[in-house]
Order: structure tokens, then C-alpha cells, then sequence
């Protein structure tokens, strides 16, 4: 199925500050969909709250797997993923009203899901997702994060960010409150487009232009060039944990064959 | 907590916390750090409080603000910051903004004012007025280069002096050389047949170079030098 379509690679590592990884990553292969969570929260809520939630939206995903698609099902990836992103919200925000220890635990969440020639991207917090087409980086998110509303407002130009104690204030999370509000887009995949979905322990400090490099450079060996971005965040500091993964669109992926394959499948079980 | 240090002629003459999200620097009596000084502006310069950052900004006075000797429209305060108002030197302390606590993730309201941008266009390209998040690291990066004895680059030489560098043919045969603190390391990357350094086959683990390694790669032949 969509492996057919997708190279996927992807790693999660604690860095060389911090005690635990609260970072989490989701890859399902099948339904194409990968997931970056990157938990906060006292002791090991963050890991709690990372945890549920990439366990829950994978696992909703992977049921809907035969709904998306058009005439495959009624409802559009955006749709699923958005709802399943709500019902995480949900789930951690309640854990973390009726669990102490949990109290205050959340997690920022970036999510795609290819479908269809396209692929939805759905983020809340500052995790984010990239795509390097040819050899342009280009950032497909806005962080929600005082950081960046600092520049958006004028506060500080764009050049002096990186001055700035900021980096790590998310003003959005899954499992802050009951309601979250999900930033969505779906965009049109070429073959050989590279999307990175990401924590910000691996774009607070290692820069933008060097991320294209290393894509643009090991693009050939997805494993390698994963392996590089976690290395050069731990090279540079390694001050939080750090997730990155690839996934490489290997040729079109049209809905026509996925749900002729689905049909096909379910007409064994009719 | 962040604390500002008013001193002329080496003596201290005032301190406080910064308690407010607005601190105004002046001649007036009504600013909250009152410099008396007839070259400081009557309302000259005010400190934001923007989540964990303070931000100096000038207030369009006649001297200008400056920081560590720099004249700035608005600046983010750092730790031992030292701005000057004519005779006097305030200084900006807050030893807690260098601890790595602040990297931890943590939850706060947004500032007022930002449209959900679900549906922005999308940002600028790499190296275009971006937003450029990443810190500036203190790592210190060993410098090398290599220099083509044979093949399509023979003679001339490649400084190593990004992150990653890639040797060879793609579809054939390609190596990457990584800088990192500890040195340069060579790795496979694609190609049935595996590079060589000093005639030795590479195996798929990334091998350290030293200074007279002869790489080869596809049809290149290439000799590593370190300072």
C-alpha cells in the first residue's frame, strides 16, 4: 500500500543534557502517516502525555485507514486527522485533570499523512514540518510559540531570534485544555519531495541551511541522513531531546490505486 | 528574576528588580529608573517583558540607546548587558536565562493580537527573511579540506568547512564527509561498491580521517588535510 509510494526513516534520541526522552515518534508505513510529539510536564508527564497521544492518533488513523480516500470512504484525511488530534486532546487534558501527577502535562504534535498525490499536514506547538523539494528547505508550519509571535508582532526582527529566551514557550499544546485548536493544511507531493517532521530539539539548534544540506546531500540514504540531523543536534549540544523523520515520495501515489486495492481486499472477506 | 544596576562614575546609585512589563528609562521623574543627566531624554528608553525576554527599546531620544557601546532601535537584553545614558551605565543582570532550565518546553498564552495563520501562505525559502530560530552554538568545528588527485576535479582543492560534504558519482558511487567536534569522518552513502581510504574498503560505519588520507571514491582520488 502506501509503502509502495513512501520511504520512510525516522529517529527519537534523549541528547546529552536531559534524563528521559519525552519526545515520541509514530511511523505507520501502511497508512502512511508519521508523527513527531514532543511531551512537556513535570518528571515523566511529558512522556505520559507524548506517549497517549501519538498512541492514540496512530492507532485512530490506522482504523480509519480504509475510510480515506475518495471512494473509499466519507471523510477526508484533514478531517481524520483533525478529529483524532481532538480526541488525544481530550484524552491527556482529562488525565491530566483527574491525575496529579499528570497535572499541567502536554505535548506539541506534528503530524502528516499522505493520500491521494497529497499530503496533510496537521501541528500544534512547535514541532514542525519541512519539505525539501529539489534542493530547497522550505518550512511548511508557523510554530506556535512566543518566539514567533515576538517577530510576527515586530517585538524583534527575524535576524536577532535566535537571541532570544523564548525558544522553548509554546503557546499551544494537546492536553493544555479541553478544546485545541489544530493548524491543517493539505498540499500537493511531487515525486522525490523529502518532508521532515521534527522537534524543536533538532531546529533550535542546529540552523536551517545546514538541515537543507544534509538533506540535499544524503537524500539517497534516508537512514544516513536521519542519523546526521540527530547527530549534528548532540554535536552542537544535544540540550534537548531530538526526533526527526524522513519521508521521501518514491512516484505517484493515486487514490484510483489504493482504493482499487481496498476494494479488492474487502472483496475477499464479502 | 532580572535585576538592572544604575551606577555613574563606578558608583552604584540605584538597583531594582525588573518587575513590570514595562520599565521606562529617563529624566522625568515618572519613569521607573530616573537618570538625572541632561543628555538623557525625558521619556528615553523602555525594558519589555516578552515571555522570558527583555527587549530594550529606544524611545526616539536625542542621544540614542546604546548597548555595550552598540546604538540600537530595540535589542533583546542578555545576561551582563551594559547600556549607557550619557554619564551613566545601567546594567542588566539575569544570570538565570543562561541556565538550560529555560530549554525545558513549557506552556504560555499567547501574546494578544495573532489571526490564526492555518492558512498563511506559505514562509519564505532558506536564507530569505526567515525566521531564524536556531541558537548560536559554541562548538568548535575542526578545519580541513581535500584536494582531487585524479578524476572530473583533479587539482583543485574543497574546503570541509560545512556540516557535510559529498564525494563521487550519484547513482555510483557517493561518500560523505562529516565535520564534527571530534574530527572528520567518511561514510558510505550509496553505490553496490563500497569507497576506499588508504586502499582499505569503507564497511558502513562512518571511519575517521587523518591528515594523508587518500580517499577514493567513483572516479576520485582525493587527499584529506587537517589543521
Amino acid at each position: 500500500m502506501m509503502q509502495d509510494f513512501l520511504e520512510i526513516s525516522g529517529l527519537t534520541d534523549v541528547g546529552k543534557v536531559r534524563q528521559f526522552n519525552e519526545d515520541q515518534i509514530g511511523i505507520d508505513a501502511e497508512t502512511g502517516t508519521v508523527l513527531v510529539a514532543d511531551g512537556m510536564g513535570g518528571h515523566h508527564a511529558g512522556e505520559v502525555a507524548s506517549r497517549m497521544a501519538t498512541d492514540m492518533i496512530m492507532a485512530d488513523l490506522h482504523a480509519r485507514i480504509d475510510q480515506l480516500g475518495p471512494g473509499a470512504g466519507s471523510i477526508t484525511p484533514l478531517y481524520a486527522a483533525d478529529q483524532a488530534i481532538k480526541r488525544a486532546n481530550r484524552a491527556v487534558f482529562a488525565a491530566s485533570q483527574t491525575q496529579t501527577a499528570y497535572h499541567g502535562m502536554g505535548t506539541t504534535l506534528a503530524l502528516a499523512i499522505f493520500h491521494d498525490n497529497n499530503v496533510v499536514l496537521a501541528h500544534v506547538g512547535d514541532s514542525r514540518i519541512y519539505r525539501l523539494r529539489g534542493n530547497v528547505l522550505q518550512l511548511l508550519t508557523r510554530d506556535d510559540s512566543m518566539l514567533r509571535d515576538q517577530v510576527d508582532l515586530g517585538f524583534i526582527s527575524a535576524a536577532d531570534a535566535s537571541e532570544s529566551h523564548n525558544r522553548s514557550l509554546v503557546t499551544r499544546a494537546i492536553g493544555a485544555a479541553e478544546n485545541v485548536k489544530v493548524h491543517l493544511r493539505d498540499e500537493r507531493v511531487l515525486p522525490g519531495d523529502i518532508f521532515l517532521v521534527c522537534s524543536d530539539g533538532l531546529t533550535d539548534i542546529v540552523e536551517e541551511r545546514d538541515i537543507e544540506l544534509i538533506l540535499s546531500s544524503l537524500r539517497t540514504n534516508l537512514p544516513l541522513a536521519c542519523l546526521h540531523l540527530i547527530q549534528t543536534a548532540k554535536d552542537n549540544g544535544g540540550y534537548d531531546n531530538v526526533s526527526a523523520i524522513l519521508v521521501r515520495v518514491l512516484e505517484r501515489f493515486p487514490a484510483g490505486q489504493r482504493s482499487r486495492f481496498l476494494a479488492w481486499l474487502r472483496s475477499l472477506f464479502n | 528574576m532580572a535585576k538592572l544596576v544604575l551606577s555613574a562614575g563606578g558608583t552604584v546609585v540605584h538597583q531594582c528588580f525588573v518587575d513590570q512589563l514595562r520599565v521606562t528609562i529617563g529624566r522625568d521623574s515618572n519613569n521607573q529608573i530616573v537618570i538625572e543627566d541632561p543628555t538623557v531624554s525625558r521619556v528615553h528608553a523602555a525594558i519589555l517583558q516578552v515571555g522570558n525576554d527583555h527587549i530594550v527599546e529606544d524611545l526616539s531620544s536625542a542621544a540614542g540607546t546604546f548597548v555595550n557601546g552598540e546604538r540600537i532601535p530595540r535589542r533583546i537584553l542578555q545576561h551582563g548587558d551594559v547600556m549607557d545614558f550619557g554619564t551613566h551605565i545601567l546594567r542588566y543582570l539575569n544570570p538565570k536565562a543562561e541556565e538550560s532550565e529555560l530549554d525545558r518546553t513549557m506552556l504560555i498564552r499567547a501574546l494578544p493580537k495573532i489571526p490564526d495563520q492555518a492558512s498563511q501562505p506559505l514562509a519564505a525559502t532558506v536564507g530569505d527573511a526567515q525566521v531564524n530560530t536556531a541558537r548560536a552554538t559554541k562548538v568548535h568545528l575542526p578545519s580541513g579540506r581535500v584536494k582531487a588527485l585524479a578524476g572530473a576535479r583533479s587539482g583543485t582543492q574543497i574546503e570541509l568547512d560545512r556540516v557535510v560534504a559529498i564525494l563521487g558519482t550519484p547513482d555510483e558511487q557517493l561518500a560523505v564527509i562529516t565535520r564534527r567536534p571530534q574530527g572528520y569522518f567518511i561514510t558510505h552513502v550509496e553505490g553496490a561498491s563500497y569507497p576506499q581510504v588508504n586502499g582499505i574498503l569503507l564497511d558502513k560505519e562512518a571511519h575517521p580521517l587523518r591528515t594523508g588520507d587518500v580517499i577514493e571514491v567513483a572516479d576520485e582520488k582525493l587527499e584529506f588535510w587537517q589543521d
